[in-house]
């Protein structure tokens, strides 16, 4: 079928119809007094888990707290720039042999927590990331009213780390806090990677009567960890 | 043709199906309900989005093209199809081109539309659904009956007794072990499936965004693993502004599942850069007519086609809750199906459609772009009658009885003497006595129907009887 013939028959559909003008106000989205607060009881009310890193020192016993959640003891982190986002301190245990695009994890001998964080590098096979029990990640932005946090995928990312494995972390910077949805859709069209998720909670089905169940494709569990 | 009154008996009487649909509606309806009234703008959400949707089906050629060529601009391909058979040919081919024997599958109506499964399966590709609901639906050999929650007409029970007998899933009713197995053996078909295939929510004309709601991730994994994605689309689904994302998401999501939000927005735009890690190397956005132009040529009916796809109005309807989806033996049920199924057809196609509702205007209410469904199936039944005149021989019995109603109605005197006619009847045959008049056609009428007995003086005769003490004011 040839797409002009399609389009005349569109077009000839339109034709002599009404013209009617698009809106030009948007209808009003909520604001809050205290977006974090309003960002923690909503992740919260859907299975999510928030953490306060704001101050440096909580920072190492949130993590504690997520590796004992998720039982495990890697971290698999998204890459170079989310440390120096978040200002977490990191060093290379091997500089030379680290590739670009290949998988940094930390390992946490008995849920230990200690700075700066050491990183080991292993090829993005996807068998590996299939084996992820833990993986970190920033977001771009986060939606208080709602509590969602905004993945976008971009050079040097990919999507399947934050989807893969059971369990996510996610670091979110108070100042990427936005109120509502729309100062996300209209502040940031999507469009310069290939992708832009929206998260919100946990992976979850309610298709077997109506039965909440947690983690059925995407992670089970979901942890976010506010810095400043 | 499709035929709803063979299929309503059979769903009155199977049992386990009223069970499941009366513990089905209860719990959303109530979350929907409280979702929506957290929202003190909703009624201006609604209005806007109306709006929206009416500016962009008057425009629907320029934005079609925008998006199109927004699409190629990021790397992804467009293609025009303008039955349901040209789309799935597209699909067979290219996965024959590619040797592909299997794909992965996100929930999509549109595919339920155009028959896509079967269409795959006779040309040697499995399908495999990934959406729990689908899932089941599909291990069952059934369709989905309803489009949010497929599996609504299915038990705990009798979902589990299905993997058990065909997943040899170890017996157990517990949700939490019957869904961890079907993330097993779901997880093994992401990972190495080469294609993946969704339908589409939103499409934004200006930025060339494919939007999918989900909540289980299956979508998000189908568009990141496999090397190929193609996302199915209704043109109806354009809308022209990102911003506009935001009022369509909100009404979308709280009318759908009561959620504010779901687990996953998925905004995708084009195949993976090449400095990104995963990802499809190739995205085909296929845009499907399939009878929507049809419809958009309709002044009125192009109401229709503002549809989001959200399922509120089959959770409200009272005949969808008592019959559930499969009686409507069409892809779309509940009073969305009885609206679309006869336009995207035609109403010779599906005659009985647009009158299993009870015009009670629930749909109307709970609709969050202000469909007039009501309306809609009213022009409808008229269109279908009229056609039936038409075909009809000049005599009808029907006709006659209605043109004497007429006459009788517009006639105060002949009103009067048949009225005292009808009393004289019934003092004869004593109480509701007409009703015992044994006319063929009038018993059955009578056969569900009370006729109360008439009273003993007209309204006029008692109105004239009575002496006005009282002035007018």
């Amino acid at each position: 079928m040839s797409r002009s013939a399609m389009l005349h028959k569109i077009r000839q559909a339109c034709a002599g119809s009404d013209p009617v003008e698009l809106p030009s106000e948007m209808p009003d989205f909520p604001h809050y007094s205290d977006p974090v607060e309003k960002f923690r009881q909503e992740l919260e009310r859907v299975g999510g888990v928030f953490l306060d890193g704001r101050r440096s020192e909580e920072l190492a016993g949130a993590l504690v707290l997520v590796l004992k959640e998720s039982d495990s003891t890697e971290i698999y982190w998204e890459g170079e720039e989310l440390f120096q986002r978040h200002g977490i301190s990191f060093t290379l245990r091997d500089p030379e042999a680290f590739a670009a695009g290949s998988l940094l994890y930390s390992f946490h001998f008995r849920h230990q927590v200690r700075f700066p964080i050491i990183l080991n590098s292993k090829p993005a096979e996807r068998s590996n990331l299939a084996r992820i029990s833990l993986s970190a990640s920033g977001a771009r932005f986060g939606i208080a009213e709602t509590g969602t946090v905004v993945h976008e995928v971009k050079a040097g990312r990919g999507r399947l780390l934050s989807l893969l494995p059971p369990a996510h972390l996610v670091f979110l910077s108070e100042r990427d806090l936005l109120m509502n949805q729309a100062m996300l859709f209209l502040s940031t069209p999507p469009g310069r990677g290939s992708a832009l998720t929206l998260v919100t909670g946990p992976s979850r089905t309610s298709d077997i009567e109506r039965t909440l169940v947690v983690g059925v494709h995407g992670p089970g569990k979901l942890f976010v960890i506010l810095t400043s | 043709m499709i035929k709803i009154s063979s299929n309503i008996q059979s769903a009155l009487a199977d049992e386990t199906l009223q069970g499941n649909l009366r513990r089905a509606f209860v719990e959303t309806l109530h979350s929907r309900n409280q979702a929506v009234s957290e929202v003190p703008n909703w009624e201006e959400l609604r209005h806007y989005a109306r709006e929206v949707k009416a500016h962009t089906l008057s425009r629907l050629p320029d934005y079609l093209q925008s998006l199109e060529e927004k699409v190629l601009e990021q790397g992804g391909k467009v293609i025009w199809a303008e039955t349901g058979q040209e789309a799935v040919q597209f699909i067979v081919d290219l996965s024959h081109r590619r040797e592909i024997r299997e794909v992965v599958k996100g929930k999509s109506m549109l595919s339920e539309e155009i028959h896509l499964n079967e269409s795959l399966e006779r040309a040697q590709i499995k399908p495999v659904e990934t959406d729990l609901g689908e899932y089941v639906i599909q291990l069952a050999g059934e369709k989905p009956s309803h489009l949010v929650a497929p599996a609504l007409h299915k038990s705990k029970k009798e979902i589990a007794d299905l993997f058990v007998q065909e997943l040899g899933m170890a017996p157990t009713e517990d949700v939490l072990e019957i869904t961890a197995t079907a993330r097993k053996l779901l997880r093994h078909h992401f990972l190495t499936a080469r294609m993946g295939i969704t339908g589409v929510n939103f499409a934004v004309a200006e930025t060339g965004t494919i939007v999918i709601v989900e909540n289980e991730g299956n979508v998000g994994l189908s568009v990141s693993v496999p090397e190929i994605h193609i996302a199915l689309m209704g043109i109806e689904k354009v809308i022209p502004r990102s911003r506009d994302l935001a009022v369509f998401l909100k009404l979308l999501i709280r009318s759908a599942t009561g959620q504010k939000m779901t687990s996953y927005v998925n905004c995708l735009n084009g195949p993976r850069r090449s400095d990104e890690l995963d990802g499809p190397q190739e995205f085909y956005l296929i845009l499907i007519d399939n009878g929507r132009s049809k419809i958009l040529a309709d002044d009125f009916m192009r109401q229709s086609l503002a549809c989001i796809r959200c399922g509120a109005c089959l959770n409200v309807c009272p005949v969808y809750q008592t019959i559930g989806g499969h009686a409507y033996g069409s892809t779309y049920q509940g009073p969305l199906g009885a609206m679309l199924t006869p336009l995207l057809t035609s109403v010779g196609e599906a005659p009985e459609h647009a009158f299993a509702s009870s015009l009670c205007g629930a749909c109307h209410e709970v609709c969050p772009v202000g469909i007039p469904i009501p309306q809609i199936l009213l022009k409808l039944r008229e269109r279908f009658q009229s056609e039936r005149n038409q075909k009809a021989a000049s005599f009808s019995l029907e006709k006659l009885v209605i043109q004497v109603w007429a006459r009788v109605m517009c006639s105060p005197i002949l009103y009067a003497r048949l009225g005292r006619w009808a009393r004289m009847l019934d003092k004869v045959f004593g109480k509701s006595g007409m009703g015992r008049l044994p006319i063929p056609l009038f018993s059955r009428w009578r056969k569900h129907r009370d006729l109360p007995a008439l009273p003993p003086q007209s309204f006029r005769e008692l109105y004239s009887s009575i002496t006005c003490t009282k002035e007018a004011p």
